[in-house]
């Protein structure tokens, strides 16, 4: 993915201190460049863990360093720099990772343990349902059997119908029907916001 | 079999938080989110008959088990990337004749989902669906 590639040698840059611009970068300047580009070159075995992986909810946050606990009882830390690129419903900020919330991140495993973070994307579900009632800015959904109240937010919430561009308008989203939604769990609910529902015209 | 083209989305398995919290391992009962693995519409009887993708017209899917590798590569992008079977799935009957574009590529129908791990690895997860190309790895 030329996207990745490119921002993976921007973080490995940052790591090595080549990048002046990335801000929160020097916090791995003492890792060897040799281990740097060893990581880059890191790839699993089909079926293998993905050590550029993690997953998992966030029980502490100090400054760029987020803690996570992840759902197969690992710990991770997590380095976020200014080459980050954050998604929380939609692409945001760095500041908008908050204890409680959960996360996938992809990065760079360095020597230490920590995950220097290309992408991170928190909070997001990726949700195969029925949709059984519509109300006002609101979807109810069956996801294998629970019940997920979907919010739309105006402004943010988009449809995808057959693979046609995006648009705002969520009128063609039919009770009954099978739909596909990517979004933003609220933590501790069966609750999520919409960012794209993907449906059937 | 033919490389197969069509749709990839991904899905969560394993420990998991939120709404995965109750996914569990799998049909192969080895899959987690965090692992380059991946769902496949025929993996037994049973899982064809729930996914059934020949109701999409798509024929010829090989009967695949579980540690089957497969290459997935993004057709926006061309990343690729090279994952077990570990599950059922998807369900391609229920999105029969949708289609997944970028720019002037398109696909239809879907084919495979993989795990978050291997579905970030050759696109972003906010994406949801990508055209693909996938054949035996």
């Amino acid at each position: 993915m030329t996207n990745t590639l490119d921002r993976r040698t921007l973080l490995t840059s940052a790591v090595l201190g080549t990048t002046a611009t990335l801000v929160g970068a020097t916090a791995m300047g003492s890792l060897a460049p040799e281990t740097a580009f060893a990581a880059r070159a890191q790839s699993p075995e089909p079926g293998a863990p993905d050590p550029n992986f993690a997953e998992g909810r966030v029980t502490a946050r100090d400054g760029s360093m987020i803690l996570a606990a992840g759902s197969d009882g690992r710990f991770h830390r997590i380095q976020l720099t200014g080459g980050t690129s954050v998604w929380k419903l939609r692409p945001t900020t760095l500041d908008q990772v908050k204890v409680g919330d959960g996360l996938y991140a992809r990065g760079v495993l360095m020597p230490d343990g920590t995950l220097a973070a290309e992408s991170i994307w928190v909070n997001i579900v990726n949700l195969k349902v029925h949709v059984t009632a519509i109300g006002k800015n609101v979807l109810h959904l069956d996801h294998n059997g629970s019940r997920i109240v979907g919010h739309v937010v105006p402004g943010t919430s988009a449809a995808v119908y057959n693979g046609k561009p995006a648009v705002s308008d969520l009128s063609m989203v039919k009770v009954g029907k099978h739909a596909q939604v990517i979004g933003a769990w609220r933590p501790d609910t069966n609750e999520i916001d919409v960012a794209t529902i993907y449906a059937a015209a | 079999m033919a490389g197969l083209r069509g749709e990839v989305s991904w899905f969560c398995c394993g420990n998991a938080w939120g709404p995965c919290g109750s996914a569990g391992h799998g049909a192969c009962g080895t899959c987690n989110s965090g692992s380059w693995q991946h769902a496949w519409t025929n993996t037994s009887d049973a899982c064809f008959a729930i996914t059934r993708p020949d109701r999409c017209g798509i024929t010829g899917v090989s009967r695949r088990t579980c540690g089957f590798r497969h290459a997935t590569t993004n057709l926006c992008n061309g990343a690729r990337v090279v994952t077990t079977i570990a599950d059922c799935g998807p369900q391609t009957d229920l999105f029969c004749g949708e289609r997944a574009c970028c720019g002037g590529t398109c696909a239809s129908n879907r084919v495979i989902d993989l795990t978050p791990a291997a579905f970030s690895a050759i696109g972003s997860l906010n994406a949801g669906l990508i055209p693909c190309n996938v054949e035996a790895g």
